[in-house]
């Protein structure tokens, strides 16, 4: 298969939170249409490196450049246009609409006083029957649940009609079904949106049936890194979560990740 | 649907306010004799000799505290929407940012030690309360994620005007300047000029106008900081430029008024509950109802039988019950 162009590339970072290095040197690239999973125990990293992409957070050293251009010299609003965040639980406030919350995304086209016309209501409205949930376009935002809030706020990425989405471990407050039900969505709106996925994750089986590409973390140092079927091993694995691991085969071929002792 | 008759209601309810600020009073002006003056004055013909005191008295003394009354009551209630948006929280109100404390220091300075004159006491109180804000600012400010931050910066200034108020206080001559604080703090449109309301309008006027332009990425704001920066908002700059401008329209109303209490926090509180949080809407419907709530108010406060008392005592008296009647309905509503 032919590799496509390579859409991120992240050059030698580092992040520091006062004296600590979170983030200590990394270095990897993902490529247009991946969905690039990282992984890494709790306190690895992975959080703060997708602020950094999305220059939340400010790299002290390296580059981060999308589609060759450095995202240091772009200013918020174009960042929004190549960048579009789903963020792993989001309370609110205030009760905005469902519809509201999906507008807000669109806020980069909305011109100078940033205000949605028309024309911006029906796309919206069009965002949230792509993915059937135009039903709850008035309900509040604040009322939904878990699951659906995660909708919302991936329809919004949506409306933000960025190149690159990221979100920050997205099935983690979900139930066992709807992990995998928004996986499912994830992995056909990057196929059907040529969107590029950069995804932090917890379960390695969720990594693996999911992202075809990976970057394992482990205190702020990328341990290993590549295509998912070179890096998608017990070994490796196990050595960011510091544990032993074995990788099982089922009858149809899926590979399952087991803790295999847990010092 | 609903916020359009919600929005007719609040128009219809501000006319009618008008009409009964304008005919009510120790002089009363029956209706007709109204509508024939205001209508001789667009015709710009002078009245006769019957309609010559109703026509002094409302030209001189009613329309412009009314109007006043209007500007000052949007001006409070939209800073009030503005600073709770910013915030994130909608129990903050101007006051929490060392506005009222800023112009109450200033109004004092300008009392003892320069000039008791309406003009001077409402420069040093806008100067002040938008001096005070910006010293909250300046100590508050940690980029992003700064509210709380903010919150803290503006109860160490307030209480740092407070005290040096309290001290103005203690210092001032306690037959001519101390009463003349202690009234201006408690609020009162009794003293309003035309000359006040065309400073007021101009302040005002361009203030709400730049708010109302910019009314729905506040929407963005209210929602927190890295989110609104995730879909391009430059999150720094929109909060000194809302600060900037929600400061401006509250210390203009305060400073011609004096101190307003409740207003703020009251009607952006309600304008929430009755239109939501989208603030395209919220924005001109605090200002309309917070107009109309201040004109009821002061019109209250000036027919009340044993004379006029400082509006802020009736503000209070029924702004603190009412908000906390809406706390405990609103309970689940702000859990989030």
């Amino acid at each position: 298969m032919m590799q496509n162009d390579i859409i991120l590339a992240v050059e030698h970072i580092d992040f520091r939170y006062r004296e600590k290095k979170i983030l200590d040197d990394l270095s990897f690239s993902v490529h247009s249409g991946d969905i690039c999973g990282l992984l890494g125990p709790n306190g690895s990293g992975k959080t703060t490196l997708l602020k950094c992409i999305n220059r939340i957070l400010k790299n002290e050293t390296g580059s981060i450049r999308i589609n060759g251009r450095d995202i240091a010299t772009l200013s918020r609003g174009e960042i929004a246009g190549l960048i579009a965040v789903v963020p792993q639980e989001l309370n609110i406030m205030f009760p905005f609409t469902v519809l509201q919350m999906v507008l807000m995304g669109g806020n980069g086209r909305f011109g100078f006083s940033g205000i949605p016309g028309r024309k911006d209501y029906s796309d919206a409205i069009e965002v949230l029957e792509e993915l059937s949930i135009d039903h709850f376009a008035e309900r509040r935002y604040n009322q939904l649940s878990g699951g659906e809030k995660q909708m919302v706020l991936i329809a919004r990425a949506l409306f933000q009609r960025s190149e690159i989405m990221l979100l920050d471990e997205p099935s983690s407050h979900l139930d066992f079904k709807r992990q995998y039900t928004i996986m499912e969505l994830i992995k056909k709106i990057t196929a059907d949106k040529n969107l590029t996925t950069i995804i932090t994750l917890h379960d390695p089986n969720i990594a693996g049936r999911y992202c075809n590409r990976l970057i394992m973390l482990n205190d702020g140092c990328i341990v290993h890194q590549g295509l998912r079927d070179h890096v998608f091993q017990a070994e490796s694995l196990g050595a960011i979560y510091d544990m032993r691991i074995k990788i099982e085969n089922t009858d149809s071929g899926a590979e399952y990740v087991l803790p295999d002792y847990i010092q | 649907m609903r916020n359009k008759s919600a929005f007719i209601i609040i128009i219809i309810l501000l006319i009618i306010c008008v009409m009964f600020a304008l005919t009510t009073g120790q002089y009363h002006i029956r209706l007709e004799t109204l509508w024939k003056v205001v209508s001789l004055k667009l015709l710009g013909k002078t009245p006769g000799d019957g309609l010559a005191t109703p026509s002094m008295v409302l030209w001189s003394v009613r329309m412009p505290r009314v109007l006043m009354a209007i500007l000052a009551g949007a001006a409070l209630s939209v800073g009030g929407v503005v600073f709770q948006g910013i915030m994130r929280n909608p129990l903050v109100s101007p006051s929490f940012l060392g506005v009222n404390h800023g112009a109450i220091f200033g109004a004092s300075l300008s009392i003892i030690f320069f000039s008791k004159s309406a003009f001077s006491i409402e420069s040093f109180a806008f100067f002040w309360a938008v001096a005070a804000v910006a010293l909250v600012y300046i100590i508050g400010n940690r980029g992003v994620n700064t509210i709380t931050t903010l919150v803290i910066a503006g109860v160490i200034v307030s209480t740092f005007f407070m005290a040096a108020g309290s001290f103005l206080k203690y210092v001032a001559d306690p037959y001519e300047d101390l009463p003349a604080i202690v009234y201006w703090t408690m609020g009162g449109l009794n003293n309003i000029l035309w000359v006040n309301v065309i400073r007021a309008f101009v302040i005002i006027g361009i203030g709400i106008t730049v708010i109302y332009m910019f009314r729905w990425r506040l929407n963005l704001m209210a929602i927190g900081d890295e989110e609104a920066m995730s879909m391009g908002v430059n999150v720094n700059r929109a909060r000194v430029m809302y600060m900037l401008f929600a400061t401006m329209i509250v210390a203009a109303g305060s400073s011609s008024c004096g101190i307003i209490m409740w207003v703020d926090l009251i009607v952006a509180h309600i304008s929430r509950m009755i239109v939501g949080s989208d603030h395209e809407v919220l924005i001109p419907f605090a200002a309309i109802l917070g107009a109309a709530f201040l004109l009821f108010t002061d019109t209250i406060v000036r027919i009340l039988p044993g004379g006029e008392i400082p509006i802020s005592i009736i503000t209070s008296f029924m702004g603190a019950p009412l908000l906390g009647y809406l706390l405990m309905k609103q309970n689940n509503e702000w859990k989030g």
